[in-house]
């Protein structure tokens, strides 16, 4: 099986040159949906592939202009694929508990939370465990909401729930890394800095909400890029730390 | 991130930027699609008739693959690549679907192929865009070895599949393949493409 896969590994170049048959492509494809790097590595040998392209440009026939205008300006169009952009779905039953655990102050803040919440929708019907954890966090007594700029553009929000130690971290507009590097989050306090997990790949923009829990007393939230897998304690400047007390 | 929300000349270089002529193109604009004509002409008819070779059958092609792109616009991602690779793509599937249904009607003389398909120097030098370009790309095709630069050239300016390369090199099925990913891996380092 795993000869099979290597196999299929090493079609990734063949692959971006269109150079295996109907059946193979089908074969692969379907392989590519399972394999992130396999697909990382077909992409960046696309390029490579219109690169070679560029080198062999012509004029074209002068006429060609003239039809391909005329004929665009009959044809229709299609519309954006409808599936690849599913309406998330609001009314998950925390919802108004969470506005009402924020107050009206709160509301907006909250909505803005439960949107990237229910844009994580699928992870979190498989996590439902999880899920009972964040509601939890969300309608704890004395929760509270901070929002802070990151010094690379974007947002990272905080949901503290203090009584529980506990905390739920989502950002925003954050700049996309190479397959390479991550957003690690950190709980630093006076004694040590702890690794509170990686930020999830972010969706339509926004990351899925992040648990944090063993939150200690005088704790600051920081964010860090680090390579992926993550590291034991920050090995670069933070790009955000919010004082969550 | 790319650059599709951003305004029309984010790199101030006084081009408009393929992705947001792309994606005025979706919402039926002809004007950024005229654009994107003049951007992306020439490589597209300059790679079709790499792959077909008749003239007449190459602009045929060229134009199906040109209200393609005006068509399927909305369907253009730049998360999954850059639109002139998007475009180049449905250049070449267009182009090799045309010659491998014709294969079976017309046997291609794979020696005269094998000649040709390494971009000649006085033919990379009509090309429309900065030669600059083609001069980088040659320069990195030579830098390969010969098994490598051979079977991707056949491969993507001749239009066979890694099976038939693998014939009319006369090397090993599992060989190509690899020669194949290995030389592309190296072209793609030497050309700087960063995705």
């Amino acid at each position: 099986m795993k000869l099979l896969r290597h196999d299929l590994h090493t079609l990734t170049g063949a692959y971006a040159l269109d150079a295996i048959d109907d059946a193979e492509r089908d074969r692969f494809e379907r392989h590519l949906h399972r394999c992130q790097p396999c697909d990382h590595e077909v992409r960046g040998l696309h390029e490579t592939a219109g690169r070679l392209a560029v080198a062999v440009a012509r004029v074209p026939p002068p006429q060609l202009k003239e039809r391909v205008l005329a004929a665009a300006a009959r044809t229709r169009q299609l519309p954006p694929a409808a599936a690849e952009r599913p309406q998330p779905k609001i009314g998950r039953s925390w919802l108004p508990r969470v506005a009402m655990a924020f107050g009206a102050a709160g509301v907006a803040a909250a909505l803005v939370l439960a949107f990237a919440l229910s844009s994580a929708q699928r992870q979190l019907d498989t996590a439902r465990a999880q899920d009972k954890a964040i509601s939890a966090v969300l309608t704890a007594p004395g929760a509270r909401i901070l929002t802070a700029r990151t010094t690379v553009g974007g947002t990272g929000t905080v949901v503290v729930a203090s009584s529980q130690k506990k905390l739920i971290f989502t950002a925003a507009g954050l700049p996309q890394l190479s397959a390479a590097k991550v957003y690690q989050l950190w709980l630093m306090g006076p004694p040590r800095t702890r690794s509170a997990g990686l930020l999830p790949a972010a969706a339509e923009g926004r990351t899925a909400p992040l648990l944090a829990s063993g939150l200690q007393a005088g704790d600051r939230v920081g964010v860090t890029v680090e390579p992926a897998g993550g590291t034991s304690q920050p090995t670069t400047t933070p790009i955000l730390v919010m004082s969550v007390r | 991130m790319r650059a599709s929300q951003a305004g029309p000349d984010p790199g101030g270089g006084g081009e408009p930027d393929l992705n947001w002529l792309l994606d005025h193109v979706a919402r039926g604009d002809q004007g950024a699609f005229e654009a994107v004509y003049d951007r992306l002409a020439g490589p597209i008819y300059g790679l079709i008739c790499k792959v077909v070779r008749d003239p007449a059958q190459s602009e045929e092609v060229a134009q199906e693959v040109l209200l393609e792109v005006w068509r399927t616009a909305s369907r253009f991602d730049p998360a999954k690549g850059s639109a002139g690779t998007w475009a180049m793509m449905i250049a070449h599937r267009r182009a090799i679907d045309r010659v491998r249904s014709a294969t079976a009607e017309l046997q291609r003389d794979h020696k005269t192929a094998a000649a040709s398909v390494v971009p000649a120097v006085d033919e990379v030098a009509e090309a429309v865009e900065a030669s600059l370009d083609a001069e980088r790309v040659r320069r990195c095709l030579n830098a390969l070895t010969d098994v490598q630069r051979e079977s991707i050239t056949l491969a993507y300016y001749g239009g066979y599949t890694y099976r038939e390369v693998s014939g009319l090199l006369d090397v090993a099925l599992g060989t190509i393949k690899t020669r194949i990913r290995d030389g592309l891996i190296r072209l793609r380092d030497c050309m700087g493409v960063s995705w």
